[in-house]
């Protein structure tokens, strides 16, 4: 039920890094904390999902939210570090066809 | 002395010479310690609401009689940025200045009566009234 | 007689009793007087006045710096007095909250009910329960007159009364779109653009449909986004995954969804579920695929229904009664 949300900009890039669970309880403060920085134009974003040990639907609402919102102002949005079981959720759900999801896995496999 | 005067709210300061003002009247009129202690309460938080949302305004505490009763009426305004929506900040739980449980609820529950009239861009004008049981 | 009228005299009484013996008693009955007091809706400051008061009556030559010491205590209380009356507030609210969404809650389950189909040569059994009061899986079955049924099974992102309310919009649109169109792949496209169209944009809805022709014993079925159920081919006793590709509901109006197709023989089950089933959580991390297909080995020559019930209880049982997600479950098994 905890969440930990990093955020750092350098030259044209916002690093996001999370960490923890989203679930009903977190999804909104993630919400809140990535929305606006959606809302600007032509944003590249990068989110690290390594650390991120469990995420339900409502996790998956709020990627999908952010990602028609950056994709409405030209930008990028890329998720990394997702585990197996976060690879499976993006892929059942059609969203794998539709974002970049790539998983840079150190070996951090379920 | 008159029935009605009034403190220009500007500095922070004047909340305290609102409140001095406030608990003078309140005790001319013969109101007992807790009562002249939320009277005071309530000036305190119109007052500071003035300073902190609107700037600057003035509040003003009237000495009225109705009926045999004796009252203390205080009308604070200002012309600042108004209230969006009112319902929202009449609402317990919500507060803007992350303070707890004051606010106009708090303000209404310390007073007999409470009146408030603002719109966004036209200031604010908030009555209330506590009579002498 | 009213509270009020002998508050002060009982406070009294308890002042003086205390201050002569510190009695484990007196205490006692203070705490009395507190929730007497707190139930009168005496406020801190009143308190505190009276025991000003009546101190200074017992000893009037009680120092000046008592009295204003009081005092100051009195202001501050004050705010202590507005936090509590704006808990006490909030908590009615949300006691009338709490029944207005149980009153929902009955509405919902009422105007979403489903009959499960009685037909000759399937056993059909469902179970579905919500996390919390509202329910977020939506499931219908729909007998037709060309010796088919369908199956639908969704589930809205989200969870609680969003969820629900989204659900209740799915199944008009399904009831109302005509039998003609309702080819699973066909109906997948057409609920999408309804949803896309209609729902939050922070809404999104999985969703499985099949249709059952009963007269052939084929089974077609496409999927947006959906969590694939499983087949159990009775012959070989395997569980396979029904799998189907498509994007969830209400993300582009122009999704296609891919219609899929599988011969049903007797002995062989189809099980549909939402991901409240495939997510159960104990301690030791998440209940594992197999785990799941083994509870459904275990009560194979059950009915259909005993099956989708006993399941859910060890599942639920599993996960220390405590639900994370909406549990849906449907076992359809062609009679042998």
């Amino acid at each position: 039920m905890n969440i930990k949300i990093e955020v750092m900009e350098h030259d044209n890039l916002l690093e996001v890094k999370l960490a923890g669970e989203i679930d009903a309880y977190t999804a909104p403060k993630l919400r809140e904390t990535l929305f606006p920085l959606s809302e600007q134009e032509q944003v590249n974003m990068v989110v690290d999902l390594t650390d991120v040990g469990y995420m339900d639907s409502t996790g998956l609402g709020v990627f999908v939210g952010v990602f028609k919102s950056i994709r409405s102002k030209d930008g990028e949005l890329k998720l990394i570090g997702l585990s197996k079981r976060l690879i499976r959720l993006f892929e059942i759900t059609g969203l794998a066809e539709i974002m970049d999801i790539n998983s840079q896995n150190e070996g951090e496999e379920e | 002395m008159e029935n009605q005067s009034c403190v220009n709210i500007q500095t922070e300061w004047d909340i305290v010479a609102a409140r001095q003002l406030g608990r003078n009247v309140a005790k001319e009129l013969g109101f007992g310690i807790v009562d002249q202690a939320r009277i005071t309460t309530a000036i305190s938080e119109l007052a500071r609401n003035i300073f902190i949302y609107a700037n600057k305004g003035r509040v003003r505490i009237e000495k009225i009689y109705d009926k045999g009763h004796a009252g203390l009426r205080i009308v604070a305004i200002d012309n600042g940025p108004g209230i969006n929506d009112i319902r929202l900040a009449m609402e317990d739980g919500y507060s803007t200045s992350g303070g707890l449980g004051a606010g106009l609820p708090g303000v209404k529950r310390l007073m007999d009566e409470f009146d408030i009239v603002s719109s966004k861009g036209k200031g604010t004008e908030i009555v209330a009234t506590k009579w002498i049981r | 007689m009213p509270f009020r009228e002998v508050m002060e005299a009982k406070y009294r009484d308890i002042l003086t009793k205390y201050i002569k013996e510190q009695s484990e008693s007196t205490l006692y009955i203070g705490q009395k007087f507190s929730r007497k007091s707190i139930e009168n809706q005496v406020t801190p400051e009143e308190i505190i006045s009276l025991h000003k008061m009546i101190l200074q009556e017992i000893y009037p030559d009680m120092p000046e710096y008592v009295v204003h010491s009081f005092d100051i205590l009195l202001e501050i209380m004050l705010g202590y007095g507005f936090a509590y009356r704006e808990h006490q507030s909030l908590r009615n609210q949300q006691k009338e909250l709490r029944s207005e969404i149980e009153i929902a809650a009955n509405v919902q389950q009422t105007l979403l009910e489903t009959k499960i189909p009685s037909v000759e040569g399937l056993d059909i059994g469902a179970i579905s329960v919500p996390a919390r009061l509202m329910n977020g899986d939506y499931y219908n079955f729909v007998e037709d007159e060309n010796d088919c049924i369908s199956i639908a099974i969704a589930d809205v992102i989200g969870k609680g009364i969003p969820a629900a309310l989204c659900m209740s919009m799915i199944k008009y649109a399904m009831d109302s779109i005509p039998a003609n169109r309702n080819e699973p792949s066909m109906l997948l496209e057409n609920l999408n653009r309804v949803v896309e169209q209609n729902v939050d944009p922070s809404m999104f809805i999985t969703m499985f449909y099949g249709m059952y022709d009963y007269a052939r014993h084929v089974f077609s079925y496409a999927s947006a986004g959906h969590e694939p159920g499983f087949y159990y081919d009775g012959k070989k006793r395997e569980f396979s995954e029904i799998y189907a590709k498509g994007l969830m509901l209400g993300i582009d109006k122009k999704t296609k969804y891919r219609q899929y197709e599988k011969n049903i023989h007797p002995g062989d089950m189809i099980i549909l579920l939402s991901d409240g089933v495939t997510e159960c959580r104990t301690d030791e991390g998440f209940v594992e695929k197999e785990t799941l297909l083994n509870y459904i080995r275990k009560y194979i020559h059950c009915s259909a229904q005993e099956i989708v019930n006993n399941i859910f209880k060890d599942l639920e049982k599993l996960q220390d009664f405590q639900l994370r997600d909406d549990f849906t479950l449907i076992i359809i098994k062609r009679r042998v």
